[in-house]
């Protein structure tokens, strides 16, 4: 199944990217702009930040372009100006992470400027960066995409998506197989799987929505969580972090991207995802909610865990 | 070092039956940071409270547990105790050893651990309590009372009697609610219009009341204490300063034929009008949506002959923005929509009873039209199809009430007493006509009542059959009444020439949205809901605001006015102080943690929660962080469980609290 995906809009849209930057930098609309540009590696891509309209040249748009620079607004945030509109470069995925943020009072829509990408996939952290994109070097993530091409945004390259290979969303697949596993056997697997975190916090640092200045887990009055890396405080991390993304995390899966021990952590979001979409039939990302469905009450909630 | 004392009661025998309360003392006793630990019979009691007094002045106490029964019981008890002896009352938390523990084991051994687990804990807790100020909220002594009917006006009264000013809002034109259409009121017949028009005069006299009619509260915010209250007053058309009730206007309209709400829609007004003679205020409103000049821009009549000259078709609406300390809530009922579901709602319609199809086939505050001496047909029970005097008439009760398959469950509570009186104005006014009632049950309770029901049987020859109606049908000028009388086992058909139904009393409509507004809870009905339904029943869960009458669920007069008056008693305890006292158990934020993500605004059930700038000395701002208004929190800490970072404590049940609990253990 070595399938080939189309991404030869890409070098338009780096094109159209690369002149609209321009324009709104010259014209003072925005202070800065942040997107991709190509790195060291050959094929390899970092995000970067434009303050120059001379500068928007550097700006590119490849199957590489993985990060999800929704964070480069929160927390990264003091690498750009303070002041004035930010632009940014964004993929479906990564605005989902941005309608969120404004939903929690973390980001103002009108101190952004949208650039939004016409996508047709990117590629999995697990292959060379010059790789071509397939269907088997797609990142998980790009399998199950539902935004594509992202909407109400300030700016989108005028291209034509081009038709796609149908491929096997492979979360749906992984949940649908623990799933059938006994909660003893469910039990076992995650506790494999937890016993390789090191707690070096890359899927805390790289998460969009762990905005906190002050991460609980920091916290030592009381210790809510072991620092050291082991079972008993990687279970809870793990247990905190999926709890406290549930109905919030769109997908981006940049913590599993991120991850040196290969922890499957958008798989903990996924299966919480949909926990959520069955019992609240609430999706993340597509609009801005003052509150989601963990932050309110209504009749209809589902009450059959009181027993 | 903490210096704690411990006090175990035996609550008589109720705990020392099952736990070993000398054993418990002594193993509490060497936890470290306990100074001093003993057990007595009666903690409560004068002696025992003396007891801890002491101790805590001999032993040089810093703390104090008590372990008896709930804190819900006892808590203020123990608390008033230790602050008579010098400590902060924050210093003391009661370990509940009888609901947890005696009163649900039997195994003493067991028992007794779990006591001694429970103490540990409470220990550990106390030690990390904080002194605690009582908060202090300065009172607006001026009360908002929504809703202009007999809660309303009452409530309103015994306020403004005790020299305070009082904001009256009423929707309708006039104030006089449900009340004012009533023709006489069970059980001792007087006539409604008697008893209460008096008492809006009194509103509209008083100095104290500002009366607010054809308005409606836009927006409500602030805390108890200090509401700041938006109110939207429709547009009159009339100039309520200049205008001097003279009426001219009103017989001059050319828009005579628009159905009267007041008059449940079989008698007419104008377009300029006043609902009823004896309304407070005596202004006229116009109607816009009937109003020629509205409708084509000729016409003004009105205008032309008012002699001072207040018509005014420019006005406007207006918002007016009041400071009140209280709010009572006194939006009444309304009454069952019975020939169709109304839209949202769930309740079922009674589409068989033929109402609205069957012109003769009327609700009971129709009867009460028809009866009343200032109704369209001046007091005679005339049929609204033909004029003619009703000879057989059928009331039929719980119409939408006890039906759970239609969607009410409740009872309506005032329909069998209303019949039983309609029964007997009809046998005033018809001497030679007979009334029949079909009914569920009679029910009766309240002083005067039941002699009321039997005195109708009895005196008043209303016939009671016990049983629903089946089938009720027009023929020809007869509506043909089927139904059985289970009390003898017979199916029986009456030919009436008329039937009134009594239909169930719902919360007045947009109920709910007002409710949203205030921030009060309210049932499946949209009926409020109140603080504690024994021992808090006109008291809202949001402090500061007041129930009274039909709008808490279905009540009658004297029930109203009882409420209307308990009500302000409590908004007059409330006003009593210039500053509220209010107990320190609230949330604070940590700012430093606090990344502004409002979760704990989201979720606070009581809008305790407000966003705040911090900004540097240049004015520059840093962030934007969570705030808990002190004089609002309810101490629940649903904002604590919520925020993700951690950085909102409730004090007395603090993270570091609630740790320090569980590795008691």
């Amino acid at each position: 199944m070595t399938e080939p995906i189309d991404t030869s809009i890409y070098s338009a849209v780096t094109a159209a990217i690369q002149t609209e930057a321009q324009r709104i930098l010259a014209a003072g609309l925005v202070t800065a702009i942040v997107g991709y540009a190509a790195s060291r590696r050959n094929g390899s891509t970092q995000p970067i930040i434009v303050t120059d309209a001379a500068a928007a040249e550097k700006l590119i748009f490849t199957p590489a372009s993985v990060n999800n620079l929704a964070l480069y607004l929160t927390k990264a945030k003091k690498e750009i100006p303070k002041k004035g509109k930010i632009g940014i470069v964004v993929k479906g995925c990564d605005l989902k992470a941005i309608v969120g943020l404004m939903g929690e009072a973390q980001l103002k829509r009108n101190d952004l400027y949208l650039i939004g990408v016409p996508c047709a996939g990117v590629l999995a952290s697990t292959v060379q960066p010059s790789t071509a994109l397939t269907a088997d070097t797609i990142a998980s993530k790009c399998t199950e995409c539902d935004a594509r091409l992202p909407s109400d945004c300030d700016y989108v390259p005028n291209v034509q998506l081009p038709t796609q290979p149908q491929l096997a969303g492979k979360y749906a697949v992984e949940i649908a197989r623990l799933e059938a596993l006994t909660p003893a056997e469910r039990w076992a697997y995650w506790k494999e799987q937890f016993a390789k975190c090191i707690k070096c916090y890359a899927c805390r640092q790289v998460c969009p929505f762990c905005f906190c200045e002050q991460c609980l887990c920091d916290r030592n009055k009381p210790q809510m969580v072991d620092t050291t890396p082991r079972p008993a405080g990687n279970t809870a991390w793990h247990i905190v972090r999926a709890m406290h993304l549930a109905g919030r995390c769109a997908g981006c899966a940049e913590c599993e991207r991120v991850c040196p021990m290969d922890i499957p952590l958008n798989l903990l979001n996924r299966k919480m995802a949909k926990e959520l979409k069955e019992l609240y039939d609430y999706e993340a990302g597509f609009e801005v909610n003052d509150k989601g469905p963990l932050t309110t009450y209504t009749d209809k909630d589902d009450q059959s865990f009181i027993k | 070092m903490s210096r704690i004392g411990v006090f175990i009661c035996h609550c008589g025998e109720n705990i020392s039956r099952t736990v070993d309360v000398e054993r418990v003392a002594q193993q509490v006793g060497k936890m470290p940071g306990v100074a001093f630990s003993t057990d007595y019979k009666y903690m409560c009691s004068d002696p025992g409270q003396n007891l801890l007094k002491k101790a805590i002045q001999e032993q040089n106490l810093t703390h104090v547990v008590v372990a008896a029964c709930s804190p819900r019981m006892h808590e203020k008890t123990f608390r008033k105790a230790v602050e008579a002896a010098g400590l902060n009352p924050f210093l003391c938390e009661m370990a509940n050893i009888r609901e947890h523990c005696s009163w649900v084991h039997e195994n003493r051994e067991e028992a007794t651990v779990k006591a001694t687990e429970i103490v540990g804990m409470m220990v550990e807790r106390v030690k990390k309590n904080r002194v605690l100020p009582t908060i202090t909220v300065p009172v607006t002594k001026r009360s908002l009372v929504i809703g202009g009917g007999i809660a309303g006006i009452q409530a309103a009264l015994d306020i403004a009697d005790c020299g305070h000013e009082v904001i009256l809002v009423e929707r309708e034109p006039s104030i006089g609610g449900h009340m004012a259409q009533l023709s006489e009121t069970f059980p001792t017949l007087d006539c409604s219009q008697c008893i209460m028009t008096p008492k809006m005069v009194d509103v509209a006299n008083h100095p104290n009341i500002k009366l607010y009619t054809y308005s409606e509260i836009e927006l409500v915010e602030g805390y108890i204490g200090n509401f700041q209250v938006t109110i939207k007053k429709r547009a009159r058309s009339v100039d309520e300063d200049k205008c001097t009730g003279c009426g001219v206007c009103m017989t001059k309209c050319p828009q005579k034929k628009i159905p009267n709400k007041f008059d449940q829609n079989i008698g007419m007004r104008t377009a300029i009008y006043i609902p009823f003679p004896q309304a407070v205020p005596n202004t006229p409103v116009i109607d816009r949506e009937n109003c020629t000049m509205f409708k084509t821009g000729k016409c003004g009549v009105c205008q032309k002959v008012c002699g001072p000259g207040a018509v005014d078709f420019e006005q406007q609406d207006q918002l007016i923005i009041e400071a009140v300390g209280a709010i009572v809530v006194a939006t009444g009922f309304d009454l069952y929509t019975i020939d169709e579901k109304p839209k949202g709602s769930l309740i079922k319609g009674y589409g068989e009873f033929g109402h609205g199809k069957i012109p003769d086939v009327i609700d009971g505050m129709t009867f009460e039209r028809l009866a009343s001496a200032s109704g369209p047909t001046g007091g005679k029970i005339l049929r609204p199809s033909d004029g003619k005097e009703p000879k057989q008439i059928v009331f039929i009760q719980c119409i939408g009430s006890r039906a759970r398959e239609k969607g009410i469950s409740y009872c309506s509570k005032v329909c069998c007493m209303y019949t039983a009186k309609h029964t007997m104005l009809y046998h005033h006014k018809v001497h030679d006509g007979q009334a029949y009632v079909f009914f569920m049950d009679a029910r009766t309770p309240g002083k005067s009542y039941d002699e009321f029901w039997r005195r109708s049987i009895e005196e008043e020859e209303a016939v009671y059959i016990r049983g629903m109606v089946s089938r009720l049908y027009q023929k020809g000028d007869k509506i043909i009444v089927r139904g059985s009388d289970i009390a003898v086992g017979v199916q029986v058909e009456i030919e009436a020439d008329m039937v009134v139904l009594a239909t169930a009393i719902q919360p007045q409509k947009g109920a709910d949205t007002l409710a949203q507004k205030l921030g009060i809870s309210y049932d499946k009905y949209n009926f409020y809901s109140e603080a504690h339904a024994k021992l808090r029943p006109v008291e809202c869960a949001t402090a500061g605001i007041y129930l009274a009458g039909a709008c808490q669920g279905p009540k009658d007069i004297p029930e109203t006015v009882s409420q209307a008056s308990a009500a302000a008693a409590k908004v007059m305890t409330l006003f009593s102080k210039d500053l509220l006292e209010r107990e320190p158990i609230v949330a604070r934020v940590k700012e430093s943690g606090c990344v502004g993500c409002f979760a704990c605004k989201k979720v606070c059930a009581y809008g305790a929660v407000e966003e705040k700038e911090i900004r540097d000395r240049q004015g520059n701002l840093i962030k934007t962080v969570a705030f808990v208004n002190p004089g609002v929190c309810a101490g629940c800490g649903t904002c604590q469980a919520t925020c993700p970072s951690k950085s909102v404590e409730l004090d007395g049940y603090t993270d570091e609290q609630i740790v320090a609990m569980i590795e008691s253990l």
